[in-house]
């Protein structure tokens, strides 16, 4: 199917930009708020969610013409459930520290909105295919979004990028951007910018 | 395509049984591997107690603890070497602000301070209580006097100085409350056998 390529190509584009799921839909809040004052834990949370709402916007498609239309919401949870505790389980078995850090995160994946919204509005009415990536690209919108208010509170908050200290300056830390407040004003920042774009409302300081 | 109720049921049950199925047999695949690794983190968490965890690969910690540690009934581990009691890794639980916070603290052969407390379970808010796991905070009670009768606390004190988590007063009072429960029942008290 050459119109596929285009397609994917319109769906990242949507998903990472445009339509992006955190800043643009407002969806997923919670734990960008939460997660967000180390890049590794955003990062793997990240790709955790990319796995599940790609796996399960999947699946979700290909039964969507065997789906009881009154129960398909209850549908859309089992099957996010069981890929949340497939990776939850994996990670314990395989990556154990990382399964160890993140801890209750990895459950808390399946209270994503981003992955019942992407199931709802994409893969009940698409094919298998592009479900699947649509709500890869979905997961990596949300993904970017953690790393860039990550990186600004992890710099700023430690003085470190992943762990590593960069901190060759020595400024002061600020303590309040490793509390959940800081996210705050960043997230809000972010939407206020991405919203003005998209309106193309004129930014305050345009004289 | 309007579906009746009969349908509606055989899907769920079928669509139960289906996930169930495949969640099962994954939990079983997986079970080999989640058993060892939790057996590993068990021993890494006592041996790191008794202040014996320094840069040990895994197969360090499986040889360090077949060789020094041993289990003592009821309760915990006894560190010996050459035949003399040189600690003791005493299991404590208590209620954190969230659940149950569990681990092991670290006693000196003669009972007068922790070598260490480490956690094992604890399921405190991430960022905030969740930080009671990190090094900073665990590493200030390496070395603190103890002595039957009196309680630790969070503060500046004559011969030790603790501090709580910012942030988390609940999380950091609670695990105090759980080491001097456990120092008051099992150490002091009953003693370790």
């Amino acid at each position: 199917m050459p119109g596929n390529v285009t397609n994917t190509r319109e769906i990242a584009k949507t998903q990472l930009w445009r339509e992006n799921q955190v800043l643009r839909q407002i969806l997923g809040i919670c734990s960008s708020l939460a997660v967000t004052n180390s890049m590794k834990n955003s990062l793997v949370m990240g790709l955790g969610l990319s796995f599940v709402t790609a796996l399960s916007s999947m699946t979700l498609s290909a039964m969507r013409d065997i789906i009881p239309h009154r129960v398909r919401m209850i549908v859309q949870t089992m099957v996010i459930a069981a890929y949340v505790i497939l990776v939850d389980l994996a990670l314990q078995a395989f990556l154990p520290d990382i399964s160890k850090q993140l801890g209750p995160y990895v459950g808390l994946i399946i209270t994503n909105c981003i992955i019942m919204g992407r199931a709802e509005a994409f893969a009940q009415k698409n094919p298998p295919l592009p479900a699947m990536w649509d709500g890869f690209f979905a997961g990596l919108g949300y993904t970017w979004v953690l790393l860039f208010i990550a990186l600004i509170r992890e710099v700023l908050g430690f003085g470190t990028v992943f762990g590593v200290n960069v901190d060759f300056i020595g400024f002061e830390r600020w303590t309040i951007m490793i509390m959940p407040p800081a996210a705050f004003f960043i997230i809000g920042s972010m939407i206020w910018a991405m919203s003005a774009r998209a309106q193309r409302l004129p930014t305050p300081n345009k004289k | 395509m309007k579906k009746g109720h009969i349908y509606t049921l055989v899907f769920m049950l079928a669509l139960s049984t289906v996930l169930t199925l495949a969640l099962a047999l994954a939990y079983e695949g997986f079970k080999p591997n989640i058993a060892a690794h939790d057996d590993l983190k068990k021993e890494r968490s006592v041996l790191y107690a008794l202040g014996l965890d320094e840069g040990l690969t895994d197969e360090q910690v499986t040889d360090t603890f077949a060789k020094v540690v041993e289990p003592v009934e009821g309760q915990g581990y006894v560190y010996k070497q050459d035949g003399q009691v040189r600690g003791y890794a005493v299991p404590f639980t208590g209620a954190g602000l969230w659940g149950s916070i569990t681990g092991y603290a670290g006693l000196s052969g003669e009972k007068d301070k922790l070598t260490g407390i480490v956690f094992t379970k604890q399921n405190e808010t991430p960022g905030l209580g969740g930080r009671i796991d990190e090094t900073e905070y665990r590493e200030q009670f390496r070395n603190l006097p103890i002595a039957p009768g009196t309680l630790l606390s969070y503060g500046q004190h004559d011969g030790y100085r603790l501090d709580g988590i910012t942030g988390a007063t609940q999380t950091s009072n609670a695990v105090i409350r759980i080491i001097n429960q456990m120092l008051s029942d099992h150490v002091f008290n009953e003693g370790v056998q």
